[in-house]
């Protein structure tokens, strides 16, 4: 059969058939397109609704909110990178901005504000942490300040969790800052510093995390350190001001977070 | 009547008793300091410290501000000096001169101890400022309005232990204190003193 098509009037058939398919493949992709378009756009709706109707509960109810962003990632909707550039010069605005648009007003401004409040956070502790703190802390930090604010001990409606945390310093990475999330043993830290620790460093960090303070003996013995690179480490650190020195311990200098003196400062009002 | 005052986390963290080495580190100790002496003494209602008093005799009131037993740390009264000109530049304190105001001694603290190196820097006791006397001036000249005491004269006694000020913010206010906020006023033509040391008016406008 196929060797009916040798002559020349062959290639005309194969420049028409190849346009037939040429047509019928445009055809299928717009169908595809149209199809696809709808059901975004059903489902951009519904996602709308869904925002609008739930989003006091998204702001107000932490494990509702989790819930959300769980949901959203499962999706693969990244609500807040995709916000984040919506202020940009508009270009791909359109297509990047499409969760912002939605969930606008509800989830994004929720982790904005929660950010700048971090940020605030971090800025005024960075004299005693040397700009690293722990997750944990300025969500505490956070919680006294907004009971502060609302006057009183109601913790109804407010409450922050760490991924809350998490989450708000993500939005600040498009913004190019130095804030980042470091893991110091098993638990997350806020960077606010760009300052790299070395190993010896976070092994240091690590160790007072579970010990509550060290001294140099202390690092030498439970790490097998020599003299000098546990003293280097702790120096570096002090330098950081990561790390207090406490001279007063009888013989030898202990080294403390200053995580320790933040939980919960009761009373510690300042004057004016 | 005192309730007992909530100390800060800080206070029970031990280097925060050890002048620290890292300069910003340093600076943030030293407001942490600063801020916990003013509302120390705003609790207590004290106007001014004695260094020997908070360092060296245990039943004084100040006393638990530089020494907490309970972790064996204790402040040295070098850096105690120090903290005490970081809050002087702040406005918030201010070394006592003894002549100055001519009271005499004005409590029984041990005064020999720090009257070597002179009045100023090397004193013992020292202002704290949790109201400047410039705050307290404005407190007092609100006072003067609203209980129409405008025209009127009245001592200095009057006003700190007085009937009529009972019950005011200025009650109980340290004399020399007051006598400072006073003369804030004096300055910007809003009273006028009279009277002798020992039994100073002042007349308000």
């Amino acid at each position: 059969m196929s060797r009916k098509g040798v002559g020349l009037a062959a290639f005309d058939r194969s420049r028409l058939t190849s346009a037939s398919y040429a047509n019928h493949g445009t055809a299928l992709r717009t169908t595809n397109a149209q199809a696809l378009e709808t059901q975004l756009s059903v489902f951009r709706s519904l996602l709308q609704q869904f925002a609008q109707q739930h989003g006091k509960e998204i702001r107000s109810n932490p494990s509702f909110r989790a819930q959300f962003a769980r949901m959203c990632t499962a999706i693969g909707v990244d609500f807040l990178a995709a916000s984040a550039s919506h202020e940009g010069s508009g270009g791909k605005g359109g297509d990047s901005s499409i969760w912002g648009q939605l969930l606008g007003r509800t989830v994004n401004d929720f982790y904005f504000e929660l950010a700048v409040k971090v940020v605030e956070v971090c800025s005024d502790t960075r004299g005693e942490n040397g700009g690293l703190i722990e997750v944990r802390k300025v969500r505490e930090l956070l919680q006294l300040r907004q009971e502060k604010q609302m006057g009183g001990g109601q913790k109804e409606g407010g409450g922050l969790t760490e991924d809350d945390v998490l989450r708000a310093v993500g939005t600040l990475k498009p913004l190019g800052s130095a804030y980042s999330i470091v893991k110091v043993g098993s638990k997350p830290y806020i960077r606010s510093v760009p300052k790299e620790l070395n190993t010896d460093q976070s092994a240091v960090l690590e160790a007072v995390q579970v010990l509550g303070y060290v001294s140099v003996s202390m690092l030498m013995v439970n790490l097998r350190w020599a003299r000098a690179r546990a003293k280097t480490a702790v120096d570096d650190l002090v330098g950081e001001g990561m790390l207090w020195v406490d001279k007063q311990a009888g013989g030898e200098w202990d080294y403390w977070s200053p995580g320790f003196m933040m939980e919960g400062q009761e009373g510690g009002g300042l004057g004016g | 009547m005192p309730s007992p005052f909530p100390f800060p986390k800080e206070h029970s963290f031990p280097p925060f008793y050890t002048p620290q080495i890292n300069l910003s580190t340093r600076h943030a100790q030293l407001s942490k300091w600063s801020s916990l002496i003013l509302s120390f003494c705003r609790h207590h209602r004290i106007f001014r410290i004695s260094l020997s008093d908070a360092t060296a005799s245990p039943t004084a009131t100040v006393y638990p501000l530089f020494n907490n037993g309970a972790i064996n740390r204790r402040l040295d009264l070098s850096y105690i000096r120090e903290i005490v000109e970081f809050m002087r530049r702040d406005g918030r304190a201010e070394w006592c001169s003894p002549t100055a105001a001519g009271g005499g001694e004005s409590r029984g603290g041990g005064g020999g101890g720090g009257g070597t190196k002179g009045d100023k820097e090397g004193g013992d006791l020292v202002w704290v400022y949790w109201r400047t006397p410039e705050e307290w001036a404005g407190l007092l000249e609100r006072w003067v309005e609203e209980t129409g005491n405008k025209g009127g004269v009245l001592t200095v006694y009057e006003l700190t232990e007085g009937e009529g000020t009972r019950g005011s913010e200025f009650w109980g206010l340290d004399q020399e204190l007051l006598i400072k906020a006073i003369q804030v006023l004096v300055k910007k033509g809003k009273a006028q003193t009279m009277g002798g040391e020992d039994n100073l008016g002042v007349k308000f406008f």
